[in-house]
This record gives structure tokens, sequence and C-alpha cells, in this order.
């Protein structure tokens, strides 16, 4: 059961992602990245992840990609077609279908046949338990991290009087 | 159950606050600039370096207290050695001296004060956590907080269009390799199950056939680090960033935020990765000879001295990288030479790449210009000014008794001890490239004549940093053992 | 597993069909009330009081032509209204109107699922609202209707999150995200209480545990935020007919704008029926002996629609506040206010879980 539904989601997050990087439309793209975040959500609550799969949903899908959208609306985002276009496109696909092969070759020889194990299931308890003993170090660095991209970004977009 | 009832189940991590002290009086500074910044009146702004000062100071003051301490904390993932502890120091004096760089510079531009500081002690305060952090989260963390803030500072000359192309540069080169090297440590994660460097090295040896997607991730690894080291090929961005970027900014990209890539980079590789030596040695052998063929060719075509510094800084990075080249399984003697190397090169780079900086600051703020051909007739206008540049200049070349002559010794020692005797001929040729590029600016200044006589001033701060500089490149060029010890301090961590 | 699956289906179809039904009363409601509000009469032909003028609305609506403009973005003009409607039923998928029933012989529980991270899933579901409007208003390819767009974004992600900050305080309270256990928190009430003189001790039992109580300020905020969240009046500013002809929607017509224009009811119900179970003891209330498995339902929509009669008199009596304003309470009062109100009520939880028990 679980592979099925994995393999549905997975082809139709990888016909998004091919369809996210070869769309003219900049709009179209960030709704195929919201497919493809979806389907990442969708990936982690087949794991069990609630939780995750959940805050997936509300940050990615919720605030990033609709800033996304805010931001392309109040830059001057064409309405329709318009040409975006990279002369290196053809060498970027060789390149990302190389790196992609390799990598999917030596991930299944490595993996093959495993089975992932479904018997605990991951509770918010656990995870802020986890968050805050063994990864407290990194939330507080993401703390002072997420203050400076706050800052910086209100001094980079601000209009100096 | 209530949160709260839970919360006394909840055993809280030992901390030791000791250990962490001078990161949390860091963070005390940050806060303490972003609300000072919000009370002073703009003509008072200038006060907001002397208080950022102060607060680095206080943070160093810490850092040496704990000179000589083992301690680890917050279950394991933040450790203080001779190896950290070294590092911090350099990081927060190169942070000191990158303030005394700015303080005047900020004067003549129209740059918010405030953000400045707050942004440079933030990506500080990264680079303080990379040095002590033995975990792929928090190394990945602390470097993410080491770039984001730096991406912003670049920017900040706003109206200036070639700091936004820089900023945009650095930010797009940055995210995209930041994203493989992410992937690169989830598949290590995937593997190992682990985060911390020395789960993942017990694990590597335990289980050989997954040794393949650690290989895979390490070699992703290396892109995120390769960009923040500028190593071939990831070092497009340079030129163009340090070039729009606020020049004290490009001296502390170049000088704090390159070392504390390297600081990362030799903690993955040395703790986490060092079972599999065999593997990235040669990867690391290419691209340290690609990176510094790359840096001193195209340097010699260079006209902009922020851009020739760019180049020599990119350069420099693959005399860092290359002992890396002869380090293996199972020769812990060579490992340690070789460790030892890169550290006295890096203890070396940071003190005559901010030097140089510094001089070009002094004289291209005071109505000199960037270009080289502006530093003509320098040594009749400001022969002290022209002499430290000099110094510092034939210090990166490598000419002795500088500095930068022991730091390329010591690198020399450890490829003639490891046997690779071609990759020592391969520097040997790229330092006599660099002479030429090297030398042209002095030829300049002395050979070219005036176009003005006006003496140039410089302001105290500025040349009491290019002093301290000074000191240190001579100091350590006639007694490089001084900073030989150091690295055998921390090569023993 | 059978049973289970029949269940499940007949929930969804049932929750289906009352929440539209809910929201075809409260359309007619609304235009009732603003009307006696405002000396009008108000819808009174079609039915006994009017109450099926929304049915026949709807009616209309679905096989009235649909104009499409030219220089529309077809795919996302399409999907747009499709976008707004989908979350906004979704959400509902976890709301508890009851305790359970037994059927047949099989105990239901009245809800559709309960998720134990309900609270994130309708939060999150709240959050894809804003696509349908956001699409809209870029896809009619119009500048009235981007104007709207933007304009709802930016209050839409705003008041998120003071909609989501003024919730944690419950979360920290009720140590869960199950929408249900929350209810189940707040069931019952004080009873005697020791610290109080003799006499009046036995206040306690006219007060219920519901969590309004410790958490008025919380409950405000969650209110104040989710006004502007529907894109009600006085926050209606996405659709101000007066300076954008009617925002977002403006280029749509017949069952697409039926769609948005169904969407906001049911928000309006979810928040009200979140505000219910978060603050208001969901169905705890007064039983009486007979029909037992009524009480809890009677009591969840009397509070209800309570709160949907309040959205309604807020709209007939404030008017609409300028859009820079809006922006500032937001960012400047209500984000930092829930936020300092979450270090208020945790400091109160300690306090009392150390010393009183």
């Amino acid at each position: 059961m679980h592979q099925y539904v994995f393999v549905v989601i997975g082809v139709l997050m990888a016909i998004a992602a091919v369809r996210l990087v070869t769309t003219k439309n900049v709009v179209h793209g960030a709704l195929y990245l919201l497919m493809v975040l979806a389907g990442a959500a969708a990936i982690f609550i087949l794991l069990l992840a609630e939780f995750v799969g959940w805050v997936q949903v509300l940050l990615y899908i919720g605030a990033v990609v609709v800033l996304l959208l805010f931001g392309l609306m109040l830059t001057r985002a064409p309405i329709g077609r318009t040409a975006l276009d990279n002369q290196s496109r053809a060498l970027a696909a060789l390149v990302a279908g190389a790196i992609f092969a390799m990598t999917s070759m030596v991930l299944v020889r490595a993996f093959d046949g495993q089975m992932i194990d479904f018997s605990q299931t991951l509770t918010v308890r656990t995870l802020g338990g986890v968050l805050f003993t063994k990864y407290v170090l990194p939330f507080e660095v993401v703390s002072v991290l997420l203050l400076a991209a706050l800052v910086g970004a209100v001094v980079l977009a601000k209009r100096d009087e | 159950m209530t949160l709260v009832q839970g919360a006394r189940e909840f055993v809280a991590p030992g901390v030791d606050l000791v250990a962490l002290a001078p990161e949390l009086i860091l963070v005390a500074v940050i806060s303490g600039v972003l609300l000072i910044d919000l009370m002073l009146p703009q003509d008072k702004k200038g006060l907001m370096m002397p208080v950022s000062a102060l607060g680095l100071l206080a943070a160093l003051g810490a850092t040496l207290f704990l000179v000589g301490d083992v301690r680890i904390t917050l279950s394991g993932m933040f450790v203080v050695d001779s190896f950290a502890v070294l590092f911090k120091v350099i990081f927060l004096l190169a942070a000191l001296l990158t303030l005394a760089l700015s303080h005047d510079y900020l004067k003549d531009d129209e740059i918010h004060h405030g953000e400045y500081y707050f942004l440079l002690l933030c990506s500080l305060l990264g680079m303080m956590t990379i040095a002590s952090s033995r975990d792929l989260v928090a190394i990945f963390v602390s470097l993410e907080l080491i770039s984001l803030p730096s991406f912003v500072l670049v920017g900040l000359r706003k109206r200036d269009l070639k700091s936004n192309e820089a900023a945009l540069k650095f930010f797009l080169f940055g995210v995209l390799s930041t994203a493989i090297m992410l992937f690169g440590m989830s598949l290590v994660y995937g593997v190992t199950g682990q985060t911390s460097l020395v789960g993942i090295a017990s694990s590597l040896t335990q289980f050989p056939p997954l040794r393949e997607v650690a290989i895979l991730s390490i070699l992703f690894i290396l892109v995120g680090f390769g960009f923040k080291i500028s190593a071939f090929p990831f070092q497009w961005w340079v030129p163009d960033t340090y070039e729009g970027a606020p020049v004290p900014i490009a001296a502390f990209l170049s000088v704090a935020s390159k070392t504390a890539g390297f600081v990362g980079l030799l903690q993955i590789l040395f703790i986490g990765f060092l079972g599999l030596a065999d593997i990235w040695r040669p990867f690391l052998a290419a691209v340290a000879v690609l990176t510094m063929t790359f840096g001193n060719l195209v340097a010699i075509q260079q006209k902009h001295i922020i851009r020739l510094l760019a180049y020599s800084s990119i350069g420099q990075a693959g005399y860092i990288l290359i002992p890396l080249a002869v380090v293996g399984v199972g020769t812990p003697e060579l490992n340690a030479i070789a460790f030892q190397a890169s550290i006295v090169y890096l203890l070396i780079y940071a003190f005559m790449e901010t030097g140089a900086f510094a001089c070009a600051i002094a004289y291209g703020r005071r109505g000199g210009g960037y270009f080289v051909s502006d530093y003509a007739g320098l040594s009749a206008r400001s022969p002290g000014l022209a002499i430290a540049m000099t110094m510092f200049l034939f210090s990166l070349a490598g000419i002795p008794p500088l500095a930068g002559w022991a730091a390329k010794f010591f690198v020399f020692r450890a490829l003639i001890d490891g046997g690779a005797y071609w990759l020592a001929a391969i520097m040997a040729i790229n330092t006599v490239i660099a002479l030429f590029y090297y030398a042209a600016v002095p030829r300049q200044m002395v050979f070219a004549a005036p176009t003005e006589t006006r003496r140039i001033e410089i302001p105290w701060m500025l040349s009491s940093a290019i002093a301290l500089s000074a000191i240190v490149v001579v100091l350590i060029g006639i007694l490089p053992d001084i900073f030989g010890a150091l690295a055998r301090a921390a090569a023993g961590g | 597993m059978t049973a289970f699956v029949v269940v499940s289906v007949i929930k969804v179809f049932v929750v289906f069909g009352a929440v539209l039904g809910t929201v075809l009363f409260t359309i007619w409601l609304e235009r009732k009330i603003v009307a006696r509000m405002q000396s009008r009469y108000g819808p009174n032909r079609w039915g006994p009081f009017g109450l099926f003028t929304s049915l026949a609305d709807g009616v209309k609506l679905f096989f009235k032509e649909q104009v499409s403009p030219r220089g529309i973005d077809k795919a996302a003009y399409v999907a747009a209204p499709v976008l707004a409607l989908i979350p906004a039923f979704l959400a509902f998928a976890v709301i508890p109107f009851g305790e359970h029933v037994t059927l047949f012989g099989q105990t239901v529980t009245l809800e559709v699922t309960d998720l134990n991270v309900g609270l994130l899933w309708v939060i999150a579901m709240g959050s894809l609202a804003v696509y349908g409007v956001v699409l809209a208003g870029w896809a009619s390819g119009s500048k009235y209707p981007l104007l709207g767009g933007i304009r709802s974004s930016a209050q839409m992600i705003s008041y998120e999150i003071a909609l989501s900050l003024s919730l944690v305080p419950v979360v920290v309270w009720a140590g869960t995200l199950s929408l249900r256990e929350i209810v189940e928190a707040q069931i019952g009430t004080f009873g005697t209480i020791g610290w109080l003189p003799g006499p009046v001790q036995w206040i306690g039992h006219l007060i219920p545990k519901w969590y309004v109580v410790f958490q008025l300020p919380a409950f405000l905020l969650f209110m104040a935020a989710g006004v502007a969240e529907t894109n009600r009046a006085p926050f209606d500013l996405p659709e101000a007919e007066t300076e954008l002809v009617a925002g977002y929607h403006t280029e749509y017509s017949g069952i697409k704008f039926a769609m948005f224009f169904l969407a906001e009811y049911v928000h309006i119900i979810t928040i009200s029926a979140v505000a219910v179970i978060m603050f208001l003891g969901g169905w705890d209330g007064p039983h009486l002996p007979f029909l037992p498995w009524m009480w809890p339902l009677m009591n969840f929509m009397g509070k209800t629609f309570t709160l949907v009669f309040l959205f309604i008199w807020l709209r007939a009596t404030l008017p609409r506040i300028r859009y820079d304003k809006l922006m500032v309470l937001g960012w400047k009062g209500l984000i930092p206010m829930a936020l300092g109100w979450l270090v208020v009520s945790a400091t109160i939880l300690t306090v009392k879980d150390a010393y009183f028990g």
C-alpha cells in the first residue's frame, strides 16, 4: 500500500518538478513548486510524521509560496506568457541528469530491498523534546539566523529617506 | 497532562555556561546593538562601532579564559578545545580589524550603521559556533548564519548597481551550493542515522557497503564548502562580489568568512570522513591545483586592486587546501603535519590579507582610487602606506622573511613529507606566477610618476589596524614557530 | 474495517451537507439581520421569512452564463475558485461537534476524523485559503482584481500569524493539538473553590472550565484576527467595492463567483467553530434528561451561531478601516499582543501548577 501511494506521489512530484524548470510563466512555475512541496508534505505524512507534514503545508505552501506569488505581483510579474529563458539550459539539463543518474544508482544499490520500520510514530512531544535537548544549539543558532534575515530583509527593502 | 507537567519530566540538557560564554556575550552584544540603534539619534550612529568593539573585546576575554580547557556540552554538539579556541580568537580579531576598517568607511558612505554592525556580528556568531560544532546540523546552521547576513552586507550600498549585482551573484551561488551541501548531509544522515561527526566516523567503519553513499555525500558537501572557501569551480562570484561590496565587507569575506569555511571543512574531513580520505584526497588535490592556478593566472590581468586581491585570495585558498591532498587513512603523523600546515597558512593569511585590504581602503577612500594605475608614485606621497602595502603583497607572494614565506614553507614541508612532489612543483610554479601581479602594485608605487602630490592622511583606527597586521606579518616571518606551536596544539585537540 | 469505511463515507457526506446547509442559512441570516439593523425587511419572498432565498440564489448562479474575459490565464482562472472552496470545506474534517452517538451498534464520533494534530490541520487549511484569492486576482488579468489580490494576500498572511499565535496559549494550557482532547479538557465547572471565603465557595459551580475564563485576551485576539482572516467587514479591504469594484472576484460570474461566496461563509463558520472549540468548551453545556445525544450538538450549534451573529453584527455596525491602519493593527498591535500574552499565560500556568497544584 505504502509503496503504491509513494510511487503515485513521487511521479506527480517529478512531473511537477520538471514542469517547474521548463515552464515559461513565472506564476505557473510557482504553482508547480507548490505541487512539489505538497508532494513532500504528503510523503512526510506517509512516513507517519504528521506534525512535520502539516507544518510543511502550513509554512511552505501556506506562507513561502504565497509570499513568492505576492512578490511576483508586486514586482512587474508578467501576466500571460513571457520569455524567461537561459542559453545554458541544455548544459544544465545534462549536468542535472548526470547527477541524478549517479545519485539514484548509488542510492538504489545502497538501500535496495530495505523496509522502513513503521512501528514507531513521531509524536509532537518527542519532537519537541529532541529539539530542546539534543538539538538545542542549532535551534538557538537558527533563531539568531531568522532575526538576521528579518533585519536584513527590512534594511534592503526599506526606502531611504 | 498540561505541557507544564510535561516540562517537569523534561530533563534539561546540561549546559556548560562557561564554555558557551563567548557566544552568549556575543548574543547579548547583538541584541544590544539592535536596541541601541533604535534609540540613538541619526548623528550619533558613529557610537555603534565602539559599542560593538567593546562587546567583541568582552567576548575575546571570555574566549581567552578558555585557553587550554577541553569542555564538551550540549550533548556533545558543542566542543571547546584548542582548535576551537584558536579559531575563535582569530575570528574575533578579524572582526575587530573589520570594525576598525569600517568606522571611517561608513562615515563616507550612506550605509545604515546599526544594521551594518548587527549583521556583521551575526555573521561572526556563526563563525564562533562553527568552530565548536561537532555535528552536521550545527555546522550547517552555523554556515547559514555566516552566509545570510553577508548576502545583505554585500548589498548594503543599495544605490550602487555594482553592489546590487554583487549581492545577487553571491546570494544565488550561495543558495545553490548550500542546497547541494544540505542534500549531501541528508544522504549521510540517511546512511548512518547520525548527525554527530564522531558518530558518522564510527558508522562509516562499521558498515562498508554504505560507503558509496557516503562518498557521494562528501562530494556534495565539498560543493558547499567549495563555495565558502572560493575553490575552483565555485569561485565565480568572488571578484564581482568583492568589487561591489563595501570594501571592509570584502575584507571580512575574504578573511573571516573564508577561514570559517575552512574550519568547518577541516572538522568534517578530519573528524567525520577521515575514513574516506583515499576517496576525497585526489578530488581535493585537483581542486586545490585548479584553484591556485586559476586564481593566479586571472589575477595577472586585473587592473582593479580589489579584484586583484579577490583573485589572489582564490589563489591563496588553493595553497591552504593543498596540504589536505596528502592526508591518508593510516598515517596519523602525516595527517597532523598537513592539518598544521593548513592551520598555519590560515592564521598567517588572515593577517596579511586584512593588512592588504586595510591599505587599499586607506588609499582608496582618501581620494586615491581603487585601480592599480592610481597607485602611481605612492611611495613619494605616503612612504609609510607604500611600505606597508608592499610588505603585505610580498608576504602574500611568499617572499622571505615575511610571514607568507613561513606559511608556504609549512605547506611545502607537508607536501614533501607526503611524497607529493609534483604538487609541490605545481605550487612552486604558481608562486612564481603570483609574483608577477603582486609585484605590479609596488612597481607602480615606486617607479611611476605621481599624478598628485597631496599627502594622504590615514585615520588612526585604520593605521593601527595596518600596524597590527604589519607587526604580525613581520614577527611571524621571523619566528614562524609561534603559529606553528599554536597549530600543533590545535591539531592535538 | 468495512464498517469503518462506510461510516467514514457517510460522515463525510453528512458533514459536507450540513456545512453547505449551514452556509445557506448563514447567508440568509446575514441578509435578514443586516436588513433589520438598517430598518429594512430583507429577503421575504421565497419560503417562510424568505428562508429559501439563498437556495434560489444558488440555483440562479448555477445556471447563469459564465463570462470569462479575454486576457485571463485560463488554468489559474478556473483553478482559483476551486482552490478557495476546497480547503474551506476540508478544514471542517477535524472539527468535533459532539461527543459520540451509538447508531445500529456502531459508536460514531461526531467528527470526520480525529487527527492528533487537528489544530494544525485547521490552521494549515486556513493558510491555503489565500491561494484562491491570490490566483483569482492574478489570473483575471485586470487591475482591480490584481490590487484586491495583492491586498488580501498581504492581509491574510499578516493576520494568519496573529491568528495562530493567539491559539498557542490554549495549546500550551491543554497540552495537546487534538481538538477533541482540547474540548474534553474544558468540560465541567471549577467546582468548589477552596481559597475563596466560605460562603461564596459554591460560585465555582457556576463557572464552566472553559478556556475563555483564563484566556480571555487570547479569545479576543483570535476573534479580531479571525474577522480579518475571513476578509469580513470592517476588514473587508480585498473586495472594498468603493475602491476596487469588487476586488479579486470582479471578473468572476456564475458558479465560479458562487464558489468564492460560499468559501467566505464557510470560513466564517470555521472560525466560529474553532473559537467555540478552543475557548468556549465545544459541546459542553446544559444537558436535559430527554434526547441525550441532541444536547451536545445543540450546545455546539448554539455557541457557533452566537459567534456567527457577532460577525454579522460587526459588519452592520463598523465602517471599513483604511488599509495602512489595518496593517499597523496587525503587525504592531495583534502580533506583539499575542506574543506578550503567550509569555504571560505560560507564566501564569507555571505558577498555577507550582503553587496551586
